[in-house]
Formats: structure tokens, C-alpha cells, sequence
């Protein structure tokens, strides 16, 4: 525990040193990878170990960035209260669904929560203090002036991401490897046979479902620090399904993989760029590249590594081992 | 032990791969942003396609066949423009995430033309444009917050604001149809509610009022204002949206035989893109607007002639409208602002050079520019006009009567402004 502990700030030391010396892009996209590396991991809980499948964390990650907006704005808050607040009533609202969904499985569960990405956000639209399409703001403020002229906005967005992302992924990891974590991976491989050696297989799924909201509505509320705003627009069901696809890339299972998958998906509007410019560089092309992009790798990861690229290469390993 | 080393281990290589793809793809710094020794950069976010994009999708075009226009005859001080135009659905985040890539990876001089008050807003505070210094000129939104020196430093506006233009149409309504039942159909956001503090300060009391939410309209909600309005029993009735806003409101109207006078907004009430939205030419014609350019049909107009024949030459293929004069007048004033802005243009010298020679500069409309030390603000009035059985659009009254006034408490008077000549062949030499 003290080493994964030493391990984490030695990493994050690292990121605040290289944040020092990438440019401003570079910086941005950093604190991307960051906030798809929390949603990521809600995916990992919820599906890699308690073996529930959501389409649905878009629509949670749009609670988290709702709640953290609406307590900046409404109670004047410090912005730390504003992150803890899109925790909690993510996890509320987690645990609520959780009971529902804990009655669900396989396709019933899938459409479930696909309707909720589908239907969520779309709420916003309907009340006025929700901003309808533009939005409400949600400004975190600019890094302290002890700082120095020279730390950018983007930097400061980069250091908090950095921070939350490094502390939930530490918090994660240490629940996963807990008896939480053995429990959920039980109910996961066979529920029956958990629920004989005395596991409450319903309220280990709740549970999953609360953590796994909480996690998915703190990357919401990074998501919407990083563009100073939350409109249902940024929680689409394309977010959701592009989750889905960076969880099942980086291995779903597997924590430390969500920083692959993070990355992959903050470099896929890369690479759709690239592709549009070389075919002709037409603007609606970079737009629905990405998701071009991200369903072509799902079905392949579906059809080739059903478990993900991530999960095999870990197979192939423990093997040679 | 041997798996929880190993799970320390893959930590450790997830997150150096992170940072090596940070570092593998990190760019150097250049000395001026945007410009080389040949090309000027600019960039534009607007809606390409969506709901919004009607009309406003040809912006980015035309503004790009002036200075397509421009460089075949020199450029400006021999360097080329290219403008980098940027579809962001007319949705803020992805307004924010296209102007982040306009600045950090096309790395453009300067923004010019980016439109929607709610986009601009939201891409203003998180890409930090003040901060950074860059320019952002015209922008095509009405917003009178964004005249503020204080609060946006580096932006300049080109249309007279949402608040001007809501004070010169309560004169007109005090004017023309005192004792009428009024109604106003408005978008919720700082656009309309803009507009409504201005009504309001003017004194201008609506029976009906019916707001609606950007992005929600539709036929089905359309019904729902027009309903509204007919209960009301509205008998002058203005709208203050957008022109995918204004397409359903007039069809459902007159599909449910509902005919007051309507005064749009001059945002939504570009008659080409109205008649294409399916608005019977019909329910246009006796239709009233404030106007602040000429009718893109008026080919006495010296501008109009010119952008014209531009259009014809550069922008093959696409109707001249409102939109695409909107287009042409950025280019041209774009034009200005760079030669203003000297031979080598700094980003701190253009934004000078705007608020020293900007008020002076060349622009189709008729009002007079108000760019100075102290203020954003772009054109200062609006004419009355009226929609004609061909879809034209003529002064209202048969001359056209120039309102002037402010943002604030300041009256709104009949102006003499003459407006600066086209320059020669549409191609600028000031300095």
C-alpha cells in the first residue's frame, strides 16, 4: 500500500515535470487522457469486475459535470467542493439506477443504460437552469498568480486532471484488489456459485454500480472544467460508445490499461485529421471521422480479441511466465 | 507478489507511454503565430451542418472568395491569406475543442468571423483567448456584453448589438403601431434575453411572450409559439431567433392561417434562406426587418455590385444572399484590419491598429463603425425594411432611414452617416 502509494506520487511528479516541458496542445490533450482515464476506470469496475455491461457512463459523466457546475454557480462553492459534490450525487444516482439495474443482466442491462445515454442529457434541453443546448459554465478560475505569468490555463486544467485522475486510480486500484474486488470478480465468473459461499450478489452489484457512477460523474466534472462548460452536447451517446470501445481496447479488466485506452481515444480525432486532410481535408469528414474510427475498432476488437487487445497481450504474458 | 510487482510495473509503462506520446508529437514554437514570410493564417468556427447551419454555412465560403480574390491581385503586403474553416454544429464544446485546434495546431493568426453568442462565450473563457492575445475579429454575434473593452480586450464586434437593434425596433413599434397587441417569440439565451432588456428599458410592454430554448426548434415547437401567440391574440408580432428558428414559426403561421405583421429579427430573416427553408414567398411579402446592410439584390449598391461579381467569379455556384454579403464584408474589413496592422503584423499590432483605424475602415453597411480605445463595438444602427412579394427587400417607407444609437440609455436618432466608398476594385490600400 505505502509503496503503490510512493509509486503514484513518483508518477505524478513525473506528469507535473513534463507538463513543464510540452507545448500548450500537448498540455490539453494530457488533461484529456487524464479525465477518459477516470471514465475508463468506471468501466473497468463495473464491467471488467462486477460483469455488468453499461452503455450508459456518457449519461452518468453528464451528472457529474451537471452537479459540479450547478454548486459552482448556484452555492458559490470552492471548486474542490464542486468535484466532490459531482461524486456524491453521481453516486446517488448510481445507486439508484444500481437497484434497477442489479435485477438486469446481458441485453436487458445493455439497453437499459443505453437509453439513459440516449435520454439523459437530452433532459437538460427541458429546464431552463439546466442551460438548454448552449450550456451552463463552469469555470474553474485561473491558476493562482504564485504560479507566474507563464502557467497557462490549459496547464492548470492539466494539474488538477493530473491530480484527481492519479487519486482516483490509486483509490480504484486499492478497492479492486480489496475483498471488493475478489467478491465482484466472483459474482462475475459465476453468480450462483458466489452467492452459495454466502456473497449478496445484489448489493456487490449496487455497489459496483454506485462506485463505477461516482468515478464515470468525476470525469464528467473534469470533462467540463477542461471546456469550461457542460451542454448535453459533451455527454453524447457517442462518448458512451467511444468508452466502451477505449475500455475494450485497453482490456476491460485491467486498470493500468485504462491509460491505453485513454490515449487511444485522445489520439483517434488525430488520426481522423490526418486521414481528412490527406482525403481532400473536408471539415465534415474530421467530424465524423472519430466515430467512424471508433466503431470500426470495436467490431474488430469484438470479431479478433473479444476481450480486447489488452486482455490478450496480458494472457500471452502470464503464459510465458 | 510476483502480480502485484508486476501491476506496479504496468503502471509504470502505461504511464510512459503516455508521456512519450506527449513528447513524440510536441511542436516548436514559431516567432509571429500564423504569419510566414508568404501567408497570412486566419480560422472560423461555424456551423457547416446542423440545425443552425442554414444560411450561416455559406460564411465561411465567401469570406474565403474575397480573399481567394485578394491574393490573385497581390495579397496583402505579398503575403497570401488562407482561412481555415472550422464545423462546429453551432455547439459550444465542440465550438471550444475546433477553436483549441485552430490555435494550437493550425496555430492562426487570428479568428475572424466565429459566430454564436453562447459559442463565443464558452470559447472565449476556456481557450482563454484574452490571455493569449489573439485576435478575434467581426464576430457574428450581436451580444452587446462583447463590446466591453474590459471583459473581452482582444474581440471586436462587426454587427450593431442585439440591444441596439431591439431599441430601434420599440421606436418603430411606438411609431407605427401604438395600441396594437404585441408578441415577441425570442431564444432564451444572451441573444433574445439581450434583446428583451432593451425592450424593456425602451418601455416596450408585450401581451404575449413566448421564449424558446436554442436548438429546440422544430414544427412541432413552432406550433406550440404560434398557438401562443394566436391566444393571445398578437397582432404585431417580432421575433428575435435564428433563421432555422424562423422557417417553422412563419410556415406553421400560415398553414394554421395566423397572419399578423412580423418583424424579424435581422439574425433570422435572410429571405433566400427562408424561401429554401419552405417559407411561401406569400407570408414574406409586407414581412418588416431591421437591415443593416443593403438587399443583396441591389446592384446599384457599389459593394454589392463588386461582391457580386467576386461571387460569380470565386464562389461558383452559390446564391448571392445576405449571408454571403455578410461573408464578403468580413473579408474586406479582414483585409483592412491586416493592411492597417503594417507589413509585418504583430498580434498585438492588429488588435492596436482595430481600435486605432477600425471605426474608419470600408464595410457595406450603412451605419458607421464604432471600434475605438474604449470600445468593441462594430456597426451602431439599422434602417427599417420591408419584404416584397419577390422575396426583395426594400427601405421601408421607400428611403432608407438610418437609426443610430448605443447599447445603454442612449436616445435612438435618425442619422446623416455616410458610409466610406468601396474601395477600387474591391481591393484595399490603406495602411
Amino acid at each position: 500500500m505505502r509503496k503503490k502509494l510512493a509509486l503514484f506520487i513518483f508518477l505524478g511528479w513525473i506528469l507535473l515535470l513534463v507538463g513543464d516541458r510540452i507545448d500548450e496542445l500537448r498540455v490539453y490533450q494530457g488533461a484529456q487522457i487524464a479525465m477518459y482515464a477516470i471514465a475508463l476506470s468506471s468501466i473497468v469496475l463495473l464491467t471488467g469486475y462486477s460483469g455488468q455491461v453499461s452503455l450508459g457512463n456518457g449519461a452518468m459523466m453528464a451528472v457529474g459535470g451537471y452537479s459540479a457546475a450547478l454548486t459552482l454557480n448556484n452555492l458559490g462553492s470552492p471548486v474542490w467542493f464542486a468535484f466532490v459534490m459531482a461524486v456524491v450525487v453521481s453516486a446517488l444516482f448510481g445507486a439508484f439506477l444500481g437497484a434497477a439495474a442489479a435485477r438486469l443482466s446481458g441485453p436487458y442491462l445493455a439497453g437499459t443504460t443505453l437509453a439513459l445515454a440516449v435520454g439523459l442529457p437530452e433532459i437538460a434541453n427541458q429546464f431552463d437552469f439546466l442551460g438548454g443546448v448552449p450550456g451552463i459554465l463552469f469555470d474553474v478560475g485561473f491558476p493562482p498568480a504564485r504560479f507566474g505569468e507563464e502557467f497557462t490555463q490549459y496547464k492548470w486544467f492539466f494539474w488538477i486532471a493530473t491530480f484527481i485522475a492519479l487519486l482516483s486510480l490509486f483509490i480504484t486500484s486499492n478497492i479492486l484488489q480489496s475483498r471488493y474486488g475478489r467478491t465482484w470478480r466472483a459474482i462475475r465468473s459465476n453468480s450462483l456459485a458466489a452467492e452459495l459461499s454466502g456473497v449478496h450478489s445484489g448489493r456487490m452489484k449496487i455497489l459496483a454500480f454506485t462506485l463505477s457512477s461516482a468515478l464515470a460523474g468525476l470525469a464528467g466534472a473534469v470533462m467540463a472544467m477542461t471546456i469550461s462548460l457542460v451542454a448535453p452536447g459533451a455527454y453524447t451517446l457517442a462518448l458512451s460508445f467511444a468508452l466502451v470501445t477505449g475500455a475494450v481496447l485497453a482490456g476491460v479488466s485491467s486498470l493500468p490499461g485504462v491509460v491505453f485506452g485513454a490515449l487511444i481515444l485522445v489520439a483517434i480525432p488525430e488520426v481522423a485529421d490526418v486521414l481528412a486532410t490527406r482525403w481532400g481535408g473536408d471539415e465534415n469528414l474530421n467530424n465524423y471521422l472519430p466515430g467512424l474510427i471508433v466503431s470500426v475498432l470495436l467490431i474488430l476488437s469484438v470479431i479478433f480479441t473479444p476481450n480486447g487487445p489488452g486482455e490478450k497481450l496480458k494472457r500471452r504474458h502470464h503464459k510465458k511466465a | 507478489m510476483i502480480r502485484k510487482t508486476r501491476a506496479k510495473g504496468t503502471w509504470l509503462v502505461a504511464t510512459v507511454l503516455a508521456v512519450g506520446s506527449l513528447f513524440a508529437t510536441a511542436l516548436p514554437a514559431h516567432a509571429e503565430t500564423g504569419v510566414s514570410s508568404s501567408e497570412i493564417k486566419l480560422g472560423i468556427t461555424l456551423p457547416l451542418t446542423g440545425a443552425a447551419s442554414p444560411g450561416y454555412n455559406k460564411i465561411g465560403n465567401a469570406m474565403n472568395a474575397y480573399f481567394k480574390y485578394v491574393n490573385d491581385n497581390g495579397g496583402v503586403y505579398g503575403r497570401k491569406i488562407t482561412l481555415i474553416q472550422k464545423n462546429d454544429e453551432y455547439s459550444p464544446q465542440l465550438s471550444i475543442a475546433k477553436t483549441n485546434e485552430l490555435i494550437l495546431k493550425d496555430k492562426v493568426f487570428a479568428l475572424v468571423g466565429p459566430l454564436g453568442t453562447a459559442n463565443y462565450t464558452s470559447v472565449h473563457k476556456s481557450v482563454g483567448l484574452a490571455k493569449r492575445g489573439v485576435p478575434s475579429l467581426f464576430l457574428n454575434t450581436g451580444f452587446s456584453g462583447f463590446a466591453s473593452k474590459k471583459s473581452y480586450p482582444t474581440s471586436f464586434m462587426i454587427l450593431p448589438s442585439y440591444a441596439m437593434e431591439a431599441k430601434i425596433i420599440a421606436k418603430f413599434l411606438k411609431e407605427n403601431y401604438a395600441g396594437k397587441k404585441l408578441g415577441i417569440v425570442y431564444q432564451n439565451d444572451e441573444f433574445g434575453i439581450d434583446g428583451m432588456g432593451a425592450f424593456k428599458a425602451a418601455g416596450t410592454k408585450f401581451d404575449v411572450s413566448v421564449p424558446y430554448t436554442s436548438g429546440t426548434q422544430s414544427a412541432a415547437t413552432a406550433q406550440t409559439w404560434v398557438s401562443q401567440l394566436a391566444a393571445g391574440g398578437a397582432q404585431v408580432v417580432v421575433f428575435f431567433g435564428v433563421t432555422s428558428a424562423t422557417a417553422p414559426l412563419l410556415a406553421v403561421a400560415a398553414a394554421a392561417k395566423y397572419a399578423p405583421q412580423w418583424i424579424l429579427g435581422s439574425v433570422g430573416a435572410d429571405p433566400l434562406t427562408l424561401r429554401a427553408l419552405g417559407v411561401p414567398l406569400a407570408v414574406l411579402n409586407g414581412a418588416l426587418t431591421p437591415a443593416g446592410n443593403p438587399s443583396p439584390n441591389d446592384t446599384s449598391d457599389e459593394y454589392v455590385k463588386q461582391f457580386q461579381e467576386i461571387n460569380t467569379k470565386y464562389n461558383t455556384g452559390t446564391a448571392f444572399d445576405d449571408y454571403v454579403l455578410q461573408g464578403m464584408n468580413i473579408g474586406l474589413m479582414t483585409v483592412q484590419g491586416l493592411r492597417a496592422a503594417g507589413s509585418n503584423p504583430t498580434r498585438k499590432g492588429l488588435i492596436s491598429a482595430m481600435e486605432s483605424k477600425g471605426s474608419t475602415f470600408a464595410s457595406v453597411a450603412y451605419s458607421p463603425l464604432g471600434y475605438s480605445m474604449t470600445s468593441n463595438v462594430g456597426h451602431t444602427g439599422y434602417y427599417m425594411a420591408v419584404m416584397d412579394a419577390n422575396g426583395d427587400r426594400k427601405p421601408f417607407g421607400g428611403k432608407v432611414t438610418l437609426y443610430t444609437t448605443d447599447s445603454g440609455s442612449g436616445p435612438v436618432v435618425v442619422s446623416t452617416f455616410k458610409r466610406p466608398a468601396m474601395p477600387a476594385k474591391g481591393l484595399p490600400s490603406n495602411s
